[in-house]
């Protein structure tokens, strides 16, 4: 076997990840680093773009580029970072409240754009950075700080959510299943387009005992276990209404033919267009014939 | 762009003697970074004593990698290494939710006894498919090995007194909001 160009801890950075211990977003990260480094791509050609919560600390964690933006707007500072490079790799990572609360309006665009970026949820049904609040996936019913009596609303569904915008990567993945996880996040990577990966990490101190690790290795499911044909949207559609209830893991929707990039789009049309462009002396003789 | 294969996973069919080795240098080596990792996030979250007892297993687990390394030297002197990290996964590290802030002393034990014991497990399950007679002999050393820690860890059990006296409670400590 020849020696691997990075290992997962040439990902790592010095500094000591500062969430509860037991926190699911530990597994999440060194997930990450693993994929990585399958991927093969040195730390600086990678960046890492994040909003605000527990889960957006990310970025500090890696030896890659890193911004930790401002909280719900990850996925628009993304795309002006990939279009101004388009040859870095651009991983967003955030978390439920992030994506799809404050941030919830972005998405729609980052999807229909389809820059390849990859985003990351890290979906622990709570705001966990700011001790626990209800988010826009926690279940209803959830006693929290902000709903004591219990959640009146029905939670978003963000596998359905991406699916039904169009996205052409869609997966669920565990900290509980550590393979399973590096590997749909790798896959994601690969995959030439805007794809997502839900990750269900649990929060150790503000969530419920049904979304922790322990539950989660009882209760998850492959979808390849159930026979599921990941280039079928509907199909996808139809097993993703199941979030919240069963906890699924894997490719829900993968776009066997992706089109086109955002980015390669740009190219294209920049060709165009400077094809059409005329010499300076043209433009200084059309100018002085006015 | 660079691109490298999907990390390639181990078949124990056809694994030799140096690779074992290597194999066994790398889970002692994820282990110890494990509890590495686990005893500062303890410090940092004020749970000094299980914080301590995970530090002790960073010693003990790099006792352990330094064994291997030099009984590796000693038969394959400085051949290339043809196994990586990637390819294990917890093997003898425990689990990143196996710890909580405000665990006691007890609980630390017990998670180092459920490690040894899911490494046991590992050797005895990889057993089955080795075929080698050398890497059998090795990894049969190892998984009794595994058994004398559980015996090691089960006597510094026994030591503490019944019933801890704090037991973890659930506190809302997490990271301050920004
Ligand atoms: C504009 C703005 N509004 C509100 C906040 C407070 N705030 C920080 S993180 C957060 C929610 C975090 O939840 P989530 O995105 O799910 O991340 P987690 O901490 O659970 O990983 C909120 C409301 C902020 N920092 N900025
Ligand atoms: S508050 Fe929850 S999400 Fe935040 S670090 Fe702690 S366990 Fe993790
Ligand atoms: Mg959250």
């Amino acid at each position: 076997m020849n020696a691997p160009l990075f290992q997962a801890k040439d990902y790592k950075s010095e500094l000591k990840p500062i969430w509860c211990p037991g926190c699911g977003d530990f597994g999440v990260l060194q997930g990450l680093y693993r994929a990585l480094s399958a991927i093969g791509r040195p730390p600086h050609e990678v960046a890492f773009i994040s909003g605000i919560g527990c889960s957006s600390r990310i970025p500090g964690y890696t030896t890659a580029y890193g911004f930790n933006t401002v909280h719900g707007r990850s996925l628009p500072i993304a795309q002006g970072v990939k279009l101004a490079n388009p040859e870095l790799l651009v991983v967003i990572a955030g978390g439920d409240g992030d994506g799809f609360s404050i941030g919830g309006g972005h998405v729609a665009h980052a999807v229909r754009r389809n820059i390849d970026l990859t985003y990351l949820v890290m979906d622990n049904q709570v705001y966990g950075l700011t001790k626990g609040q209800l988010s826009p996936t926690s279940p209803k019913g959830l006693e929290t700080v902000t709903s004591p009596l219990g959640s009146l609303e029905d939670p978003i569904n963000p596998l359905l959510y991406m699916l039904a915008y169009g996205a052409g990567f869609v997966a669920q993945a565990t900290p509980a299943d550590m393979p399973g996880m590096s590997a749909l996040i790798e896959e994601a990577i690969r995959y030439p387009g805007f794809s997502f990966v839900n990750i269900q990490s649990p929060c150790v101190t503000f969530g419920e005992d049904e979304q922790q690790l322990k539950a989660h290795k009882g209760k998850m499911k492959t979808l390849a276990s159930l026979g599921h044909d990941s280039t079928n949207q509907l199909a996808a559609m139809d097993l993703a209404r199941a979030y919240g209830k069963e906890l699924y893991t894997g490719v829900f929707y993968k776009n066997p033919n992706p089109p086109p990039t955002y980015e390669s789009l740009v190219k294209l049309r920049q060709a165009e267009q400077s094809k059409k462009a005329r010499a300076r002396h043209q433009i200084l003789e059309a100018y002085l014939q006015k | 762009m660079t691109r490298q294969q999907q990390t390639p996973s181990i078949d124990f069919t056809i694994l030799t003697l140096k690779d074992a080795l290597d194999l066994a240098v790398l889970i002692e080596e994820e282990a110890r970074d494990r509890y590495e990792e686990l005893s500062a996030q303890l410090v940092l979250h004020r749970t000094p004593g299980a914080a301590a007892f995970f530090a002790k297993m960073v010693r003990i687990e790099e006792l352990h990698r330094k064994q291997l390394i030099e009984q590796r030297h000693k038969a394959f002197g400085d051949a290339p290494v043809g196994v990586r990290r990637e390819m294990i996964f917890d093997v003898e590290a425990p689990g990143y939710d196996e710890v909580r802030m405000n665990m006691t002393t007890r609980q630390a034990l017990e998670t180092a006894l459920k490690s040894e014991e899911k490494a046991h497990a590992f050797f005895v399950s990889v057993l089955h498919n080795v075929q080698n007679p050398e890497v059998r002999k090795l990894f049969e050393e190892l998984r009794d090995e595994e058994v004398e820690h559980q015996e090691l860890v089960k006597a510094e059990l026994a030591k503490l007194p019944p019933g801890d006296p704090l037991e973890r409670f659930d506190v809302g400590d997490g990271p301050a909001p920004q």
